[in-house]
């Protein structure tokens, strides 16, 4: 059963009250807590028992399936590998994520390996969350990748964010796009205290027409780092954007590089960045309306994040 | 109700021989009176914008003081300065990432109630409904920000409304409805108006025409005595070295 530090984890990693509708899988401390399926989505442990295998079979229509990580046991670093395989014409939405709560001075972590493989004209949603808590001193860490494949007019919505409290995380993002495919990744990471964080996306345009935007948010609060690197590559007639963004706080450090590469003379293919402070226009404007300097900063933060 | 006492506005100036210093506002003195409608005017950069700030707290006073309902507010914060009553709509309002329309409206108000909101933006009737859920961000137009910020400033029910270039961006056909909408409100909860304008169509809704000039208010009264000075100030913003109207230097 669910003890209240699994449900307040799960609660801030996939908003789930408690067991969720459909179909599920929940790991705590790298062992399978609880798991079921549906008529359309078949869960099974893989081959050799580092992961789970979720089919989803084709035609499958607004259904969801959650996938969350629970770690609270002193020591453990829990790898995992699992795959999504999505049928031709689904369309679901996928809940993962990873709350770690670290009781003692020795290190906590996750690496989640994500292999989707979305099928023609699927619609995949993936909303995928990183927290960490606890009054123990040792380092939580979060090493998350995903590696995305998207057939012929596929088209997947990610959504990856690390709220708090993770003090070193090494995210990578791979993602290749057949013809007509459409890629929309948003990553959201908060840093504080003396955290680092480095996300390396690769994301390849390989087929005609298909289309790709990378957004990227980034608050660096305390003394804390953050690396971006996004590469987009398109070999064909397509269309890509980056956006970063980085707000520093504090003494936060922050290096981003977007980088474009052309291999076909009518790709289209688009980046902008910037790095800074708050802009004291922004804060004008709040405190305008009522609110204080902290609750302006706040508000700002919380709609940059959002 | 606001009393401007002596107000200077000073920044360094390392061309100007007088000490480093220039004056930005130079020594106004004025007082507003509850439920009048007031114009500020004047050639760019005489100062009309600066003023303004000083009274919203955006800018800080170098000397003089201004009271407020009675109030000395010359060293209170921007904060404190809306939460006793005034509202600024700014020339170029501030665009976020990830703030709505609604998320404004709700700061202003403090309400978050949907069917409360839809009702404000009803009654302030400048921004269709379907405004209330978008983002205030780079993708509006300039005229939709402004007719956010308008909004805004009027959903917050202030006492004295500062609104500076309010038809900035603003579409010719929405300028002669927004002037009636600041003097209906004005009518209804007596809300002392200050437009920053060089819209002739401000100025002909205006109790009191102010002519701001180099940092001087060099005019006070009704638009029809002031027509021959605006004429003089407004044909040229150069006109400080102005030569004549024929002559070959004329930096217009």
């Amino acid at each position: 059963m669910l003890d209240a530090l699994d449900k307040k984890l799960l609660k801030t990693v996939a908003d789930l009250e408690d067991l969720p509708k459909g179909a599920y899988n929940i790991r705590k401390n790298g062992k399978l807590m609880h798991r079921q399926k549906s008529a359309n989505i078949d869960i099974e442990t893989n081959a050799d028992g580092t992961g789970i295998i979720v089919t989803i079979k084709p035609g499958t229509k607004n259904e969801s399936v959650h996938i969350p990580v629970i770690l609270s046991q002193a020591g453990l670093y829990d790898v995992v590998y699992n795959s999504f395989i999505i049928g031709d014409h689904a369309e679901v939405t996928i809940i993962a994520g990873c709350g770690i709560h670290c009781g003692t001075s020795e290190p906590e972590g996750h690496a989640g390996i994500h292999d989707f493989q979305v099928g023609k004209k699927a619609r995949i949603t993936y909303v995928e969350k990183h927290y960490a808590t606890g009054e123990g001193r040792g380092r939580r860490s979060l090493n998350p990748t995903t590696k995305v494949f998207l057939a012929e007019g596929a088209s997947a919505e990610m959504e990856l964010t690390q709220i708090g409290g993770v003090d070193e995380a090494n995210r990578l993002n791979e993602a290749i796009l057949e013809a007509g495919s459409l890629l929309v990744v948003t990553e959201r990471v908060l840093t504080d205290g003396e955290q680092n964080a480095v996300s390396t996306n690769n994301i390849v345009l390989k087929g005609a027409g298909s289309r790709a935007n990378m957004i990227s948010r980034s608050v660096m609060r305390g003394n804390s780092k953050q690396t971006f690197y996004a590469t987009m590559e398109a070999l064909n007639k397509c269309f890509g954007h980056i956006e970063c963004d980085a707000i520093i706080m504090d003494n936060g450090t922050n290096e981003t590089m977007p980088s474009l590469k052309a291999k076909h003379p009518d790709a289209e293919l688009t980046h902008e960045a910037s790095i800074g402070k708050i802009a004291s226009d922004q804060l004008t404007k709040l405190m305008s309306l009522g609110l204080t300097y902290d609750q302006a900063v706040n508000r700002i933060i919380q709609g940059f994040l959002k | 109700m606001l009393e401007l006492k002596d107000l200077y506005f000073t920044v360094p100036d390392n061309n100007n021989g007088n000490a480093g210093k220039r004056n930005i506002i130079d020594g106004i003195n004025f007082t507003f009176e509850k439920g009048k409608f007031y114009a500020i005017t004047g050639p760019n950069g005489s100062g009309k914008t600066s003023l303004a700030k000083l009274i919203m707290g955006i800018n800080p006073i170098s000397q003089g003081r201004i009271i407020f309902e009675g109030r000395d507010i010359s060293t209170l914060s921007i904060t404190d300065r809306s939460k006793s009553g005034i509202a600024y709509s700014f020339q170029q309002p501030a665009r976020f990432k990830g703030i709505t329309f609604r998320d404004l409206l709700s700061i202003a108000t403090g309400i978050t109630d949907e069917k409360k909101l839809l009702e404000i933006v009803l009654r302030v009737g400048i921004c269709p409904l379907s405004f209330l859920d978008k983002e205030i961000d780079a993708k509006l137009s300039g005229g939709e920000i402004k007719k956010i910020e308008l909004a805004t400033t009027i959903a917050a029910n202030p006492k004295l409304a500062i609104y500076d270039e309010p038809d900035t961006g603003i579409d010719l056909w929405t300028i002669g409805p927004m002037v009636n909408l600041l003097k209906k409100e004005l009518a209804e909860h007596s809300t002392t108006t200050l437009v920053v304008s060089h819209n002739r169509v401000f100025l002909e809704a205006a109790d009191i025409i102010l002519i701001v000039d180099k940092g001087r208010l060099v005019y006070t009264g009704d638009l029809k005595n002031s027509l021959p000075l605006l004429e003089n100030l407004s044909v040229c913003t150069y006109h400080s070295s102005c030569e004549g109207e024929k002559d070959a230097g004329c930096l217009r």
